[in-house]
């Protein structure tokens, strides 16, 4: 279960305070249930996503954690473009403890990411493509409760959606979601509930086809 | 679900980091190691003939020979150099990996000085065991004070590291600065010339610096009948290293979301 409660965040620039991007955001998502984030550019899914992961502090509240709780699976960050696939993984192996394990995640990864022998080059050579197929790799080979994706898929090809489709598929029950998608058909399969951010206030629909039409209807 | 306690997470992440940094410093590029030697040697020879050209040789250091005395004390600058720089790019250059919460911004600074500490003391022996072959006699008379005051160099440096790490990546213009102060601070450290042949009126304000003061230490461990400058104290050192590894540590827990975000 992660408990969102009271919690406000803005973004500091240089000598004034941005408006909230989040204001008094209260949520419980239960560790089983997957839930898709929808909202328009800027509403704040990805600072809400990032808060998530701990990767940013709050201004004001806090998150409570009691289960495995993944990085965001994203386009970007999270590897360094000087170290090549390889090492990079074997360096998010080492921090989440794994050292026995490290021909396990690395043989995992390559087999999963397919991409041949650029897995021994340095990642800034990557594509956007290849490095969605490391990172989505990299964060299958550990048994995280909860997945955090932000347009996780986005850039892969359709073989590797599927992929990734198939292998979040295969981990239901075991562990859930919680995604930043703009494509609905991929949100309405993977996700039951739903979150709709809009003007710094995050509304729970418990189906995630309410979510979208509450997003749809802001729109019209 | 196994949670590991704190310590567990830090333990493996210094590993992961650690592996992570030794294989870029030393396998960057294929002369990497080359210049990990040569640059030291080079320093050395330049050094010395700036000396011999500028002054002719005339100012003996007293109850050391010149070149072994430079020869420790630019090792003793060096080591805290390296760790001042290294530090100021810790976190910059380690952004991407910000992205698992359980990297701390700190977490860079200890891994570069821990590594540049190892390949400082590993090329530093490798200069004396040198040294002794070709009769200029680097062997310190006490072995075990000199250790102890390299750590105390190394630990000057780590703090003085992470406290411009965290003021740098706030006010980015403090970096530029410290890079332009890194050549007078060799100067004025006395790793050219012996402190002891300055006025005594503007000695004093030089002493306040704590590296002339560490170098000096190191150099009275490495030369039995070596008289360094009146005033030099260990206390004095290390008034200087501790409050400011707790100032370098507070910031970091400070600002450590900011230095994270940015």
């Amino acid at each position: 279960m992660i408990r969102v409660t009271n919690l406000y965040k803005r973004y500091h620039n240089f000598n004034r305070d941005s408006d909230w991007v989040l204001r008094n955001v209260n949520l419980e998502i239960p560790t089983n249930i997957s839930v898709g984030l929808v909202g328009r550019n800027g509403a704040g899914k990805s600072t809400l996503l990032r808060l998530i992961a701990g990767m940013d502090s709050p201004e004001k509240g806090e998150i409570i954690r009691d289960c495995k709780v993944s990085w965001p699976i994203g386009l970007s960050g999270g590897f360094q473009g000087s170290m090549t696939g390889r090492q990079n993984v074997k360096f998010v192996a080492r921090v989440h403890g794994d050292e026995k394990e490290l021909d396990r995640v690395i043989s995992f990864v390559q087999d999963f990411a397919e991409i041949g022998d650029a897995f021994d080059e340095p990642v800034k050579t990557y594509s956007s493509g290849m490095k969605a197929r490391l990172a989505f790799g990299l964060s299958l080979a550990f048994d995280f409760d909860v997945y955090l994706s932000d347009e996780a898929t986005a850039v892969g090809d359709r073989e590797f959606r599927k992929k990734a489709e198939k292998a979040f598929k295969d981990r239901v029950g075991q562990s859930s979601l919680i995604i930043v998608s703009h494509s609905e058909g991929i949100m309405r399969e993977l996700c039951q509930a739903g979150i709709w951010i809009n003007a710094g206030e995050a509304v729970w629909f418990d189906d995630i086809t309410d979510a979208i039409k509450a997003y749809h209807g802001s729109l019209n | 679900m196994r949670t590991r306690t704190s310590w567990q997470v830090t333990r493996s992440v210094w590993h992961a980091m650690f592996m992570r940094e030794a294989i870029s410093r030393t396998m960057a590029d294929r002369m990497a190691w080359f210049w990990m030697l040569a640059e030291p040697a080079a320093m050395i020879i330049i050094m010395v003939m700036v000396r011999t050209v500028a002054v002719g040789g005339s100012a003996k250091v007293s109850g050391a020979d010149f070149i072994p005395w430079m020869i420790v004390g630019l090792f003793g600058f060096q080591l805290f150099r390296e760790n001042m720089m290294r530090s100021i790019g810790a976190i910059d250059a380690n952004k991407a990996l910000f992205a698992y919460r359980q990297v701390k911004p700190i977490d860079t600074i200890f891994i570069r000085c821990y590594l540049e500490g190892l390949l400082k003391t590993f090329i530093f022996i490798l200069f004396i065991l040198a040294g002794s072959l070709v009769d200029v006699d680097l062997i310190p008379v006490e072995p075990l004070v000199a250790l102890f005051n390299w750590l105390s160099i190394w630990l000057l440096g780590l703090g003085v590291g992470s406290v411009l790490s965290a003021v740098s990546s706030l006010i980015p213009e403090v970096g530029r600065i410290v890079r332009l102060v890194s050549f007078p601070l060799l100067i004025i450290s006395g790793v050219l010339f012996p402190l002891n042949i300055i006025p005594h009126n503007l000695q004093q304000y030089l002493m306040l610096n704590p590296i002339a003061h560490g170098l000096e230490l190191l150099r009275v461990d490495f030369f039995s009948s070596y008289r360094p400058v009146p005033g030099v104290s260990a206390t004095y050192l290390w008034f200087w290293i501790l409050p400011l590894n707790s100032l370098g540590l507070m910031l970091n827990l400070k600002f450590q979301m900011r230095l994270k975000a940015q």
